[in-house]
């Protein structure tokens, strides 16, 4: 008796199940569409090749602006946000300005920041360095760039030393932008 | 086992085989049956659907949907539509926004009739196109009718990712019509 009795609670499961599947069509139907929006942080150097000129009375220090665009979002309440350099190739060849290992104490690759809301740049002149990345600009909590992204620039700063040998010389900057 | 006893099998049978025994007479007789077939139209979608960033920063959110539906139109003059409609803006707000044009789709892959073309612009106000249909099309059996039973349409959903949404999570309802004519 007990496995007819299964048997007719299972018809009358599938009898029951069948039109509530079949009743999931309808003229209308509706879905929840969702999105996860988390923080996110990105930015594009907009000047390729920062040339660093003297100018002026001589051994004035070599200047030069490097320009770029950042786009930012940190999370609401407590997240944070930082633009980082980093020289990570040393100016080249040999014989000329170097981050690492200047050939006279004092001579340094510095910069000052200028950074657009929300951002906040760095505060006076920073000195650069090929082992530390070093700060560009700070973001607070729910911080949020145009669409478009937003401008930023450091504008460098190269000691003349005469030292220096005659000739072109270059090296790497790597920007970092990141968000919580 | 369930027991049926001998006279209950035997009054069983002569009640079922009396009415031929008892008949003396044969006759015929008719009845018209007839069905008014109406063009109608009926979908399902999933209850939810997300759309999703790849990694890549500021790209845009994407996620797909694939809707379901069978149809029946009207021979030589009829047709159908599936369109859809924001009925709910992303909430809570300081997310993205339908309304600001946000959100857009695109249609492919329709196993009866025609999906959009292009990308479109999902509206909050008004209902937009994810598919039609022309005259004496039905959804299942064979023959003249599709194949497919149900007929399913993909739709492809693309959130730009604005660095101005605050972060967390947003839903929107999203509800898709069905009309035959």
């Amino acid at each position: 008796m007990k496995r007819y009795h299964r048997i007719l609670l299972l018809l009358a499961a599938v009898l029951v199940a069948c039109p509530a599947m079949y009743g999931q069509f309808a003229a209308t139907g509706t879905t929840t569409l969702s999105v996860t929006v988390g923080a996110e942080a990105a930015l594009q150097v907009t000047t390729g090749t920062t040339t660093l000129a003297a100018a002026g009375t001589i051994f004035n220090p070599y200047t030069g602006t490097t320009n770029i665009v950042y786009k930012i979002r940190t999370t609401k309440s407590t997240g944070t946000g930082t633009i980082t350099l980093k020289v990570t190739s040393d100016f080249s060849p040999a014989g000329g300005p170097s981050v690492a290992t200047p050939p006279t104490a004092g001579d340094a690759l510095t910069y000052q920041c200028t950074v657009a809301a929300p951002g906040t740049g760095c505060s006076g002149s920073i000195t650069s360095s090929t082992t530390a990345a070093t700060s560009v600009a700070t973001f607070g909590a729910g911080a949020s760039s145009a669409n478009a992204g937003n401008a930023a620039s450091t504008a460098w700063t190269l000691t003349n030393d005469p030292v220096y040998q005659t000739g072109a010389y270059s090296g790497v900057v790597t920007y970092t932008i990141s968000a919580t | 086992m369930i027991a049926i006893s001998t006279r209950a099998w035997l009054f069983t049978i002569v009640s079922c085989c009396a009415p031929f025994c008892l008949s003396a007479a044969t006759g015929t007789a008719t009845q018209t049956l007839s069905a008014q077939i109406n063009a109608i139209g009926k979908l399902s979608v999933p209850s939810t659907v997300s759309v999703v960033n790849s990694g890549t920063t500021f790209v845009a959110y994407t996620g797909n949907l694939s809707v379901s539906y069978r149809i029946r139109s009207t021979a030589t003059t009829g047709s159908g539509t599936l369109s859809v409609k924001a009925t709910n803006d992303f909430t809570p707000a300081g997310g993205p926004s339908i309304a600001g044009g946000m959100l857009t789709y695109t249609c492919s892959a329709a196993t009866l009739g025609t999906a959009c073309s292009g990308s479109r612009t999902l509206s909050t106000t008004s209902q937009t196109s994810v598919l039609t249909v022309g005259a004496g099309v039905c959804t299942g059996g064979g023959g003249s009718c599709s194949t497919n039973d149900p007929n399913t349409v993909q739709t492809s959903f693309t959130l730009a990712d604005n660095p101005a949404y605050g972060t967390g999570t947003y839903s929107a309802v999203l509800t898709f019509t069905i009309s035959a004519l």
